[in-house]
């Protein structure tokens, strides 16, 4: 809008944009530092009717993490399995070309593969005042002492559907569907821009 | 500094003399400190005309020193910031401050709309009702205008606000609302504890009652002790202090909204900073400790400025080190105002009258006051006032009537505890006859009450129930909760008589000084019938606006109970409801104004279509490209036809990946697709696509799109755009609750897949020239309905579709995502050589209404498949959702409107959608009403306008004439009724 | 409104989609009557003043279809359960070990 002043940090970026790399808000040592992170590979993997549990321990064994049908995010060597629903998760992989091809093998007819790996643009938060920057558009708890390290939640973030998950102490990560990469962006750096945010370039 | 605050004690006062500050009220230049409010800065210098009243124009002064301050208005800030009605009282001072005094014209000293003042008799209870009836065109054209002039609040600003605003969420164990006595120990005990406690507080200072009192706490100053517990506070990693924080309201399962004022103590905020942040909080448990209020009472004159709530003039001389007035008075019906006043007058201040309705006052405080050379009178009252600010009062006692001067009357009727946050939830408060005020009756799930607001008003108990209750929320959480050593604080015994309105009072007696009601406006409503509480506030206003009655609530029903004979609480109070105090649109939008009102998405070419010169359009939440105009096209209408033009001659190409995608696994798929579209899918070869429609369990048409099958167990459905998250709730529905014995699992694909849609005479060729070696595309490797998944590009897995939305040869081709934007160029180059154009949904929509196709205009949730010609499609041999209903006589009448096309008899005229179809000669009534028109275009191929519409017996009436009349644009056409289908009706292109 | 959700959490009705009446069951389309009882199970909706069974849709969740046990004055939820109880269950027959 034409009215925004200049302390508004949402002024002169284009709203129908990925904004440019770059530091937004106030200078000095950033609070937030944002970046699209490389984990190419992603699969929604859907248990039949009653297999839930048998296939959340299976994709633990394979992938590692806990192997629990719940909204948890268990990591691996190069990959993660995200539980979003009751026998749902989604396996995200940094070398697995066909992972749909894998699932099939570890999972057989107990669940149904789909391939999302162009559906979502995962972000990596990371910073101290991620925490801050989350409350203003995560209506969930996200304190340490609730959601600790590898805690999911699947909700709005800013009225756009996100699953977000605690990678490590001061990491986030947030899987946000493709076609609200630049209002998600434009989210960060408006909730960010004053404790001061980089927005790294693609890798 | 300080010979300028003339006002101002020597010393004292929770402000910081090192940091004075500069200021504007008026025009006029003044100085305060840091520490003082507007308000208290206005009185240090002395300035007591402040605003103008609401009706009459009558001088006001500022009456509170808080939330509930009803006069001192102002409009703070200049231009785009400037903010209309600002309590002063609550403003903290910053420097460079600007205010302007509301509601006065010219100027404030000056105001010639006064005049309303001998209106008076006109403007009474009830005016707007009697006095502006009739005759109705008045009301716009000189009563509105007047009273807009004359009467009133502030100005909003007229430019856009250049602050922003932003929302957060926050989680606590006990959210602690008001850190004055009982909040701070409340939040000490459980802070303790180790639960996560929120501490929020309208004040820039923590500590409410204990710093606008005289005397010690814990053996320091009570305002030290405040300080003392706000930084232990402070030092808790798991307590977050929340000042400059007003929780306005309580919602449901423990959430409550707060405003939290970020820089409103700044004169602009820091670089990206918000202006105010709205909270949500999910406390799992809450205590209100917000205090009371102090009431006045209502005689003759006691709107004049000089004229002030006791606690206010008691707050201003403790915590702002600032005497209202030289000459101080008091008149109250209760011990605690004079105890405020001998405070007052130990402190510095000039009391020299106490007139009490009481015959008889606790005999110490009586020698108290003479030992001070204070004058006393009991059993008496004032009556009157006299001067522009106050300069005298009229005393009436058994010892006769007595003028007095004063330039300070400090009033005290009692006290209410602030219940309103107690209320939200619909529980009513509960009359206290030995307070004689409202005290919290049910409160909301989870959320108790200490202190004051709890009607606990002696500062030692209000200590310990604080405690008590703090450590009872942690406690009940599973906190272990250490012992907490609360401060000794000996109470006086709380001593009043009800005193509502001085009968005897000479000149008009306030109610409710924000909305200039007087003590007869409620008898004027009380003659006329309206004598419910809630009857009383609409007629005469009472209880309205900023300040919604925090200080003439109780008094204007108590003086209605008196005229009914009925006792207060039989008369009830109004209903309070949220927001406890104003808060403002820009915090309830946050970022979500303008273009970010909501997220957009973007499709996988919208950059590319952006450098081919898109102009986009919003379509749900999509921004789709419209059209793509050229240099030297006049107007949309020449780029769309062009486009059109371009598509039936050759070839275009459009993205098509906003429709909604979901896959469908598992071996029931095709049984439940059989469920939910009204014809069969379960037949379906793999590699073949059908059109289906889907209906609500109502009978109405719910959504269409095709469904592919690519493997035996494996579906792919499309939806419209605008239904596809509605869709997949529906499945869900479907699969979860009705059918949960059916082995299907569903997964949206919409964003997956960029999906591409190429169509016209040349689409094959194009298509031939991007897929990979061995992908047969002829007619008999891709029929019309075929749906293969191929490679394209080299190498990029892909889905390919022969599917027609346009009535040509036409293809969808979809890649993941990332790929959308390489396959919209490698279409582009490979149909160069037959000049393949970008089109956008205009050109899209033309098409589909030439070809006669239903969308979004006729999929409206009123029409059947019957409706839409689609009545053929329904299968007979199984159930599927909406089947029974559909066959309901209404739905089945032959005489529905039904889907038909309609082009002007006269070739030159525009046809307009939602132009209502009336038989010819017929007059515009709806008795005669035949249908309407829902989409209409121009058709470059036919080079006249076209329409698609529902009229009744449609199909019946091909070749018949009807009336096209248009009321809301002025129009009227004659039309011809004929099949929804301008081109190639017979589908030989599309199959060729 | 804060909604238990068996899977996610206690989360806001925001992120819900209400749909209505849980404790009609779709009649059977083949009944001589089926139009009468699809009639009512369309149309005819009792309006208690208290305890309510009612299906909500976990839209911004875990798109379960849960069935909340609600009052309606009050807004108080006494349960909500999933309506595919099994989805996550590995109790049906055949069901891997």
């Amino acid at each position: 809008m034409a009215d925004r002043s200049p302390h508004d940090p949402l002024a002169g970026i284009a709203f129908d944009r990925v904004p440019p790399a770059g530091a937004y808000g106030v200078t000095g040592e950033p609070g937030i530092v944002v970046s699209t992170a490389e984990e190419p590979f992603i699969a929604l993997v859907a248990a039949r009717n009653g297999f839930g549990a048998s296939v959340a321990e299976r994709l633990g064994r394979a992938f590692g993490g806990p192997g629990l049908d719940r909204p948890h995010a268990g990591f691996g060597s190069g990959s993660t399995v995200v539980g979003i629903g009751p026998g749902r998760f989604l396996v995200l992989s940094r070398a697995e070309a066909d992972l749909p091809g894998t699932l099939r093998a570890v999972l057989g007819t107990e669940a149904a593969i789909t391939g999302q790996s162009d559906a979502f643009v995962l972000f990596d938060l990371s910073g101290a005042r991620v925490p801050d920057l989350l409350a203003k558009g995560a209506p969930v708890d996200l304190d340490p002492r609730v959601f600790p390290v590898g805690d999911a939640a699947t909700t709005l973030v800013a009225h756009i559907g996100a699953t977000l998950w605690r990678s490590g102490e001061t990491g986030w990560r947030v899987l946000v569907a493709r076609s609200f990469e630049a209002s998600f962006t434009r989210f960060l750096l408006g909730a960010g821009a004053e404790y001061g945010l980089r927005l790294e370039g693609r890798g | 500094m300080s010979r300028l605050n003339r006002n101002r004690l020597e010393a004292g006062g929770l402000i910081d003399r090192a940091r004075p500050l500069d200021f504007v009220f008026d025009g006029h230049r003044y100085h305060g400190y840091a520490g003082d409010t507007l308000a208290s800065a206005l009185l240090a210098n002395g300035v007591r005309l402040v605003g103008r009243s609401f009706k009459y124009h009558r001088p006001r002064g500022i009456f509170s020193a808080g939330a509930e301050e009803p006069n001192a208005l102002v409009e703070l800030r200049a231009d785009a910031r400037r903010e209309p009605n600002s309590r002063a009282t609550v403003t903290e001072l910053f420097d460079g401050l600007e205010a302007t005094s509301q509601n006065r014209w010219p100027s404030l000293g000056l105001d010639l709309l006064s005049l309303n003042r001998f209106l008076a008799p006109f403007l009474g209870a009830g005016f707007y009702y009697k006095t502006f009836m009739w005759p109705a065109a008045f009301w716009e054209k000189l009563y509105e205008p007047v009273i807009r002039r004359a009467a009133g609040l502030g100005r909003a600003a007229r430019e856009a606000d250049p602050d922003h605003y932003e929302k957060a969420t926050a989680f606590c164990d006990v959210l602690v609302i008001g850190a004055g006595p009982a909040g701070l120990m409340a939040a000490l005990a459980a802070g303790r504890s180790g639960a996560r406690v929120i501490l929020a507080d309208e004040d820039f200072l923590p500590g409410g009652r204990l710093n606008t009192m005289a005397g010690e706490v814990h053996g320091q100053p009570a305002a030290a002790f405040a300080a003392h517990v706000a930084a232990e506070l402070a030092s808790l990693p798991n307590v977050r202090l929340m000042t400059r924080t007003t929780v306005f309201g309580v919602y449901d399962g423990g959430t409550y909204g707060a405003l939290e004022r970020v820089a409103d103590h700044l004169a602009v905020p820091a670089p990206f900073q918000p202006r105010q942040r709205l909270w949500r909080i999910v406390a799992r448990r809450a205590l209100l400790a917000a205090g009371a209020t102090e009431r006045p009472i209502v005689f003759g004159g006691n709107d004049r400025p000089g004229v002030m709530l006791a606690g206010a003039v008691g707050t201003y001389v403790q915590r702002h080190a600032v005497l209202p007035g030289r000459h101080v008075a008091l008149f109250a019906n209760n011990d605690g105002a004079w105890r405020e006043m001998l405070d007052a007058a130990a402190t510095g201040a000039n009391v020299e009258t106490v007139v009490d309705v009481r015959p008889n006052v606790a005999p110490e405080l009586v020698e108290a006051a003479r030992a001070r050379g204070i004058r006393v009178f009991t059993e008496a009252r004032v009556i009157a006032t006299q001067g522009r600010t106050l300069r005298s009062f009229d005393v009436l006692s058994p010892g006769g009537r007595e003028r007095l001067a004063a330039d300070t009357l400090a009033v005290s009727g009692g006290w209410s505890p602030c219940v309103h946050l107690t209320c939200h939830h619909g529980g009513k408060p509960a009359w206290n006859e030995a307070l004689a005020a409202f005290v919290p009756g049910a409160t909301p799930p989870g959320l108790a009450v200490a202190g004051a607001a709890n009607g606990t008003f002696g500062l030692g108990a209000a200590l310990r129930e604080g405690a008590g209750k703090g450590a009872e929320a942690a406690g009940a959480l599973g906190f272990p909760v250490p012992p907490l050593d609360v401060p000794q604080v000996e109470d006086a015994p709380f001593a009043l008589t009800p005193f509502w309105h001085v009968g005897e009072s000479r000149g008009p007696a306030f109610v409710d000084l924000q909305n200039d009601v007087t003590a007869k406006d409620v008898g004027i409503a009380h003659a006329e019938g309206f004598r419910s509480v809630e009857h009383l506030k609409r007629y005469t206003t009472l209880g309205m606006a900023t300040d919604q009655g925090r200080t003439s609530n109780v008094t204007g029903l108590a003086i209605m109970a008196s005229l009914t004979g009925a006792s207060i609480p039989e008369t009830g109070t109004t209903i309070f409801r949220p927001p406890y105090s104003p808060v403002a649109l820009g915090a309830l939008a946050g970022h979500h104004r303008g273009k970010d009102f909501r997220p957009v998405r973007l499709t996988p070419t919208h950059e590319w279509a952006r450098a081919q010169g898109a102009v986009f359009v919003e379509t749900g939440a999509w921004l789709r490209a419209q059209y793509f105009p050229r240099k030297g096209e006049r107007d949309w209408l020449e780029t769309v036809s062009r486009e059109v033009k371009a598509v039936r001659a050759s070839v275009g190409l459009i993205d098509v990946s906003t429709f909604g995608k979901i896959d469908l696994q598992g071996p029931d798929a095709g049984t439940l697709l059989d469920r939910v579209y009204i014809n069969t899918f379960s037949t379906l070869a793999v590699g073949k696509a059908r059109y289906g429609v889907m209906l609500r369990e109502d009978g109405f048409v719910m959504d269409d799109g095709t469904t592919a099958r690519v493997a035996p167990e494996h579906y792919v459905m499309t939806t419209t755009t605008a239904n596809a998250a509605k869709v997949y709730q529906h499945l869900e529905f479907c699969l979860q609750v009705l059918w949960p014995e059916l082995d299907v699992s569903l997964a949206s694909v919409s964003e997956q897949w960029a999906q591409i849609a190429i169509a016209g005479p040349r689409s094959r060729q194009v298509l031939a020239k991007i897929v990979d070696t061995g992908v047969d595309v002829t007619n008999e490797g891709l029929p019309f309905m075929g749906a293969v998944e191929a490679r394209v590009m080299g190498g990029v897995e892909a889905r390919l579709f022969r599917l027609s939305f346009s009535g040509e040869l036409g293809y969808e081709i979809a890649v993941p995502a990332r790929s959308g934007a390489a396959l919209a160029e490698a279409l582009m180059q490979a149909g160069e050589e037959f000049a393949i154009t970008p089109y956008g949904v205009e050109a899209l929509g033309v098409m589909r209404i030439e070809k006669g196709h239903v969308s979004g205009n006729e999929l409206s949730g009123q029409t059947t498949a019957r409706d839409l010609g689609l009545g053929r499609m329904a299968s007979t041999k199984k159930d599927y959702i909406g089947r029974v209903m559909a066959s309901r006589p209404g739905l089945v009448d032959p005489a529905r409107p039904c889907l038909a096309g309609f082009r002007p008899v006269n070739g030159s005229s525009r046809l307009r959608a939602g132009a209502h179809f009336l038989p010819l000669g017929a007059r515009p009534e709806t008795a005669n009403d035949e249908g309407y028109m829902t989409s209409v275009a121009y058709s470059p191929h036919l080079g006249h306008w076209i329409g698609l519409g529902l009229i009744v017996r449609g199909p019946e009436r091909i070749g018949e004439r009807v009336r096209a009349y248009d009321p809301v644009r002025g129009e009227e056409f004659e039309v011809e009724i004929c099949a929804p289908g301008f081109i190639d009706p017979e589908g030989e292109r599309l199959r060729g | 409104m804060r909604i238990p959700c068996p899977y996610c959490g206690a989360r806001d009705a925001h992120e819900f989609a209400y749909l209505g009446d849980a404790t009609l069951t779709r009649p059977d389309p083949a009944a001589a009557d089926a139009a009468d009882r699809f009639h009512d199970y369309v149309y005819l909706r009792d309006n208690p003043a208290g305890r309510h069974q009612e299906w909500w849709y976990h839209a911004n969740g875990c798109r379960q279809w849960l069935r909340l046990t609600r009052d309606t004055r009050t807004h108080a939820i006494e349960a909500a359960e999933p309506a595919r109880r099994d989805a996550t269950q590995a109790d049906m027959p055949g069901a891997a070990s």
